[in-house]
């Protein structure tokens, strides 16, 4: 058992560029997938564990959100009351962090997918979708450069089909 | 050198997940940016979270809670999804339609009704739409009128099917009163189960162990638990209280107040939670619960086998105490009261949920009538009643008509209380809720097809059809409608009784007949049946006809510096020919143009 006195424990992370960055390890247990791999490997194992699918951008990027929130509640199994909850809130604190170029938020989404920092991944997909509320087809293709592949014909239809969800 | 990652490269999951937190609108653009984002925009997984999120309240035909227990395939989430949102949509249009006119509002009442439970979000919307909506007051009147039409129809529709002989949880027929009787977003026969499952849950967390203990254990631990977390009854002093009949009342209530017989309901319900064998008793004046022990075993939870199928049983008073009640005592007090003991079974021994369901309905008509009549004079307390009288009694009626009074039983004297409760439901029903035309075809006529009601019921129900088809006849104001002093949407006080009414329409003259004339005496007023008459709503939500010299309109005047504002319950009501209250111009304003053109 930890006491006060005591350093707080570090563990070591290689990222996809062999960077090795050092990381209080209640901080970097917000991704359960670094999480479980420490239990695996057992108590006071040294050894830096390797993130294969990360930079080391990125990762410092991730590690800053997990130090803000490294006292946050975990995910409550009960998902229903999540679930229902269908608002894109995005908090001040990570609406700042998610300001950053679109390719860098793509990889935080990436690498929050693969860590598995399930609050993480969901502040990146609210501020996605805040990204493409209220625009037009062609508006949302400039802003992802997204190439249009329909024909016309097939643009119609589309159209006729979506018919329900307009003025509401 | 890995490729740098792009919206249209990121996994599909992903997109799904982002997908999700879109409003359906950002979606449909979305989905037409390009093909494979719209077959990723596509996927049941969105839809059925639509679903999830977009709506709380499903008409039961959908069985919503075994679909979204089921495998995502089975279900077309987004056809259903749609459905959804188009029936919200005919909601409003219809509600439009409710508000336009006077003409064809039943049938679109009903038309609205049909959809159940889905138009219930939008209709809840409604009623709370802000203060500065140009047709405020119609607007919540009539979406709530509808709302509470939806909910009868589900109160109705268990009644009907207990007498059918369906078996239901006796929870179930006891809520069909509060939801008959109040609408809301609190009110709901799943929130009713939900809470009774959470205070089971409640007793097996505080006794982890009661599955183990006997069946004597069971019976006193249930008992003493509810009166722990306050299920005490009553006092004396509020029993006849109209709310103490109410399941759900009692459950959300402070204080859980309740009678005999909503205790021992929940008692009853909670028991089938824990797996004890309890069941209501009827008794003379009191409901008690008859708790019995499994086959072959004592209470004390011994081994005994029987060749009988009698199974060892004890006495339980909820509403009293968690103590067992004495049998011989309860015997002792039917002797005293005259009861042959040939009788005293009918008494003792465990009672239908249909009986509960009608002692609840009886409770209530007792209560509410001990009120009307310790309550006198015309006033508007009725506002702050909870649950509302004229609802509670009505619910009694229809409870009464759908499961048939039994005391006594006998076919023929079946019909004949029947016939005796109709003129009071067809009295509620003509003042409050005519819209109820089709529940009154549905489910009250056939009941009398072999009456001479019945023929005159059809009669009657036909006509209402046809009125509400066709235009009101126009009353202009010409030269010969230039006595009439006060307009339509008037606020009053009557100069002889005092109360605060408002004028919906007018007469040139008494045109009520000639008995009506000669009952209330009009050739005495001092301008007698020739001054105008009008129809007036009054604050006690009746509806009266009143001469032009016993008005006394309530306007802004000079002299007095505070405006006249009509009282919370005048704005309730005003919303069945209203649209809103005009403070500059001191007038509601009407919503029946189509009939008082120039008022």
């Amino acid at each position: 058992m930890a006491t006060s006195t005591e350093a707080p424990k570090t563990v070591t992370l290689t990222t996809s560029d062999n960077a090795d960055i050092q990381v209080e390890r209640e901080v970097a247990e917000r991704s359960i997938l670094i999480k479980n791999l420490l239990e695996d490997l057992g108590g006071d194992s040294n050894e830096a564990i390797p993130i294969p699918n990360v930079n080391e951008a990125v990762m410092k990027k991730v590690l800053e959100w997990c130090e803000q929130h490294r006292k946050d509640p975990p995910a409550s199994q009960d998902d229903d009351s999540d679930s229902r909850k269908k608002s894109t809130d995005i908090d001040e604190w990570d609406q700042k962090f998610m300001q950053v170029d679109q390719e860098m938020l793509f990889e935080i989404i990436l690498a929050a997918n693969y860590l598995d920092i399930k609050a993480l991944l969901d502040v990146g997909c609210k501020t996605v979708a805040n990204m493409i509320k209220g625009k037009s087809p062609d508006e949302i293709r400039k802003t992802f450069n997204i190439q249009n592949d329909f024909t016309p014909e097939e643009e119609d239809q589309i159209r006729r089909e979506n018919e329900w969800a307009e003025d509401r | 050198m890995a490729t740098r990652p792009s919206f249209a490269t990121l996994p599909t999951e992903i997109l799904q997940a982002i997908f999700q937190h879109l409003p359906p609108p950002s979606l449909m653009s979305v989905s037409r940016t390009s093909k494979s984002i719209k077959t990723i925009a596509d996927a049941p997984v969105i839809w059925r979270q639509y679903c999830l999120t977009h709506f709380k309240s499903w008409s039961a035909h959908h069985n919503i809670e075994s679909k979204f227990a089921g495998p995502l395939s089975d279900v077309d989430w987004r056809a259903l999804f749609i459905s959804r949102i188009n029936t919200e949509k005919d909601t409003r249009r219809l509600l439009g339609k409710v508000l336009e006119s006077q003409q064809g509002r039943i049938r679109y009442i009903n038309d609205i009704a049909e959809f159940g439970y889905d138009a219930k979000e939008t209709l809840l919307a409604e009623c709370a739409c802000p203060d500065d909506v140009e047709d405020v007051l119609a607007r919540r009147y009539y979406a709530n009128a509808v709302l509470e039409r939806i909910q009868r129809e589900m109160a109705i529709h268990v009644w009907r099917d207990i007498s059918r002989g369906k078996d239901f949880p006796l929870e179930k027929a006891l809520a069909a009163f509060d939801i008959f009787t109040r609408p809301g977003a609190d009110v709901d026969f799943d929130i009713i189960t939900q809470d009774l499952d959470h205070l089971a849950n409640s007793i097996l967390r505080e006794y982890p162990n009661f599955k183990d203990l006997n069946t004597r254990n069971k019976a006193f631990t249930l008992a003493s638990f509810m009166r722990s977390q306050g299920f005490k009854g009553v006092p004396d002093s509020s029993y006849r209280s109209l709310r103490n009949s109410f399941i759900g009342l009692a459950l959300r209530s402070p204080n859980h107040e309740s009678l005999p017989l909503i205790s021992a309901g929940i008692y009853c319900s909670l028991a089938s939670r824990l797996g004890l064998d309890a069941r209501p008793c009827g008794y003379l004046y009191h409901v008690y619960v008859l708790v019995y022990a499994p086959p072959n075993h004592t209470l004390d939870g011994e081994y005994k086998p029987s060749s009988s199928s009698h199974l060892a049983y004890m006495y339980v008073d909820p509403f009293k105490s968690s103590e067992e009640a004495s049998e011989a005592a309860l015997r002792t007090v039917l002797r005293e009261m005259g009861v042959p003991s040939s009788e005293h079974s009918t008494f003792m021994s465990d009672t239908s949920t249909r009986e509960m369901a009608l002692r609840t309905a009886r409770n209530i008509m007792n209560s509410v009538q001990a009120d009307r009549q310790a309550g006198n004079g015309i006033h508007s307390s009725w506002l702050n009643a909870v649950p509302d009288m004229d609802n509670a009694f009505y619910s009694a009626l229809w409870a009464m008509m759908m499961l048939g009074p039994s005391e006594d039983g006998g076919l023929s004297n079946t019909s004949t209380r029947r016939r005796a409760y109709l003129p009071y439901l067809l009295e509620h029903f003509q003042t409050h809720y005519p819209w109820d035309v089709t529940l009154l075809e549905q489910h009250i006529i056939p009941l009398f097809y072999s009456q001479p009601e019945g023929q005159r019921l059809l009669t009657f129900v036909h006509s209402m059809h046809t009125l509400d088809s066709t235009r009101k006849p126009v009353k202009y104001r010409t030269e010969r409608e230039k006595g009439v002093k006060f307009k339509v949407g008037q606020l009053f006080k009557h100069r002889r009784y005092n109360y605060e009414g408002v004028i919906t329409g007018w007469d040139t003259h008494c045109d009520a007949g000639e008995e009506w004339i000669q009952h209330m005496g009009v050739d005495t007023l001092s301008r007698g049946r020739e001054q105008s008459f009008y129809h007036v709503l009054v604050c006690d939500k009746s509806i009266r006809y009143v001469a032009e010299e016993n008005i006394s309109p309530l306007s802004n005047s000079s002299t007095s510096d505070s405006p006249i504002h009509p009282s919370e319950a005048m704005l309730h009501l005003a919303g069945r020919h209203f649209k809103r209250w005009d403070s500059d111009k001191c007038l509601f304003v009407s919503n029946v143009r189509d009939e008082y053109p120039d008022d």
